[in-house]
């Protein structure tokens, strides 16, 4: 810190008016502890600011003074009846004039709130014709899913119960490949949906299980079983849901599965499915 | 109480003597720090070898700074005083009992010091009772500046309308009364007036020496 940075950087009149930050203000601090230079300085600059400071309080007074003498000097000049209207239009003045600004205030306020309103309202209908029609929705999708459920009880119930006059489908294995009109053998859906039994002669050697792979005409996987087992003649025995066919050619390909081995072809069967009556 | 430049009416100004012939590097405006330091180191070392002349020169050399320190600190003029005191005390005590680590240090010693006294005597008036009393409410009067004083700020205030009106153009009085009384930075004014600050600085200076000189005219027509 020397003098010319001192006068440069203003560090005195900003020390005075406390605008120093505090770090700069230690360091000036410590060097003016033995400056005289700078204490001299110091007290000029709070002379000057004490000074510059009252003569504009002075100012500012004198000229308020002056204006409510000037007021008064004219209001000593007019007559009687003037200085009446004068001080009633001063008592309108002060009592009117705040009156006006709170009447419009509130007029201001009224007309926020009724727009306020307004939009609440608007807001409020919307949601509830939006509600509405989502409350519809997911009444009618209930709806739905109700009469899918009642359904798929009454499927149930019937399943459960005993059930004649299933078809039974007896299926030898096709022998020189499948034959030029189609499946000879042939099976009419029922009229209601029901199981329908397939019965599957297997040629020897037999094998442990069997699985069976059902496909449509166009050779498309219908539904693929496994475990089976041949029986005391010699048959593997399958109940399918009459809904899992629709009328067309049908072909059942079986393996045999013996274990740590291939799986062994043990068969084809076709057969041809007829809409119900 | 109102000090113009440094002599209240009832504290002379102190002349200060300079120690060992410090005065030139303290004097010469390309740093007068290294001269501090020799001063400092040579004070601390005399203290601590027991010479009662640098004790004396250490009141006399930071006296002045110190008690303007003080009163800066927001303490009243007579608190100044006493803890102006105390605080060489304890500094000369503690030179004489061992020497500072660092002797070049010893502004800042004090300057500590007496800051530390300042912020206790501040807490201190903070603990004592503050309910009121209403009876010494009564006879309480405002501390009001008293005539003398009142003159002075009011010569203060002559002198400053004086300087406005001698100022050449009205872009400087108007510098001066944002720097002065609306307490403006330095940057805003130059900014909203379009000047550099080699002329703001210039203004500045012109009007702080005139301002002096017409406060030492006024000190000499008013001393007897």
């Amino acid at each position: 810190m020397n003098h010319a940075d001192v006068e440069e950087q203003q560090i005195v009149d900003r020390y005075v008016r406390g605008t120093l930050p505090a770090e700069e203000a230690a360091r000036f601090e410590e060097h003016y502890l033995s400056c005289p230079e700078c204490l001299d300085r110091l007290d000029l600059a709070e002379s000057m600011k004490r000074g510059f400071q009252r003569a504009a309080g002075q100012d500012v007074a004198r000229v308020t003074a002056a204006r409510q003498l000037a007021v008064v000097a004219w209001l000593a000049r007019l007559g009687r009846s003037r200085q009446a209207a004068v001080l009633a239009m001063a008592l309108l003045v002060a009592v009117l004039l705040p009156w006006g600004l709170a009447v419009r205030r509130i007029a201001e306020r009224d007309r926020e709130l009724a727009t306020t309103r307004a939009a609440l309202e608007q807001e409020r209908s919307t949601a509830s014709s939006r509600g509405t029609a989502e409350a519809e929705r997911l009444r009618s999708e209930l709806q739905a899913s109700q009469r899918d459920l009642a359904r798929e009880r009454e499927q149930l119930a019937q399943s459960r119960q005993p059930q004649g006059n299933v078809p039974i489908l007896f299926l030898n294995t096709e022998r020189g490949g499948a034959s030029a009109g189609g499946p000879t053998v042939r099976l009419r859906l029922p009229s209601s949906p029901g199981w329908i039994v397939l019965a599957l002669e297997i040629d020897p050697p037999h094998q442990p299980s069997y699985q069976v792979v059902l496909r449509d005409a166009g050779g498309r996987e219908v539904w693929r079983g496994g475990g089976l087992r041949i029986d005391e003649r010699e048959a593997l025995s399958l109940t399918l849901p009459s809904s899992l066919l629709a009328p067309g050619d049908y072909t059942l390909a079986v393996e045999g599965l013996a274990p740590g081995r291939q799986p062994v072809a043990a068969g084809r069967f076709a057969f041809r499915v007829l809409p119900a009556v | 109480m109102v000090a113009l430049l440094g002599k209240s009416p009832e504290r002379a100004f102190i002349p200060v003597r300079p120690v060992r012939g410090a005065t030139s590097a303290m004097r010469t405006d390309a740093g007068f720090e290294p001269g501090e330091a020799q001063v400092a180191t040579d004070l601390v070392r005399r203290i601590a070898a027991g010479d009662a002349a640098a004790e004396a020169a250490l009141v006399e050399r930071y006296s002045r700074g110190l008690l303007y320190l003080l009163r800066r600190q927001g303490v009243s003029p007579e608190l100044a005083d006493d803890l102006h005191q105390e605080t060489f005390r304890i500094v000369l005590e503690r030179l004489r009992r061992r020497a500072l680590d660092d002797p070049a240090g010893l502004a800042g010693f004090l300057r500590g010091t007496a800051h530390n006294l300042a912020v206790a005597e501040h807490r201190k008036t903070a603990r004592r009772r503050t309910d009121a009393n209403p009876e010494g409410l009564e006879h309480a009067v405002h501390a009001g500046p008293g005539q003398l004083q009142t003159v002075l700020l009011d010569e203060e205030a002559n002198i400053v309308r004086r300087l406005i009106g001698e100022l050449p153009t009205a872009r400087d009085q108007q510098l001066l009364m944002r720097f002065y009384v609306a307490e403006e930075e330095k940057e805003t004014i130059c900014s909203d007036l379009g000047l550099d600050s080699l002329h703001f600085n210039r203004v500045l200076f012109r009007a702080r020496n005139r301002f002096k000189e017409l406060l030492e005219r006024f000190q000499a027509g008013a001393s007897p």
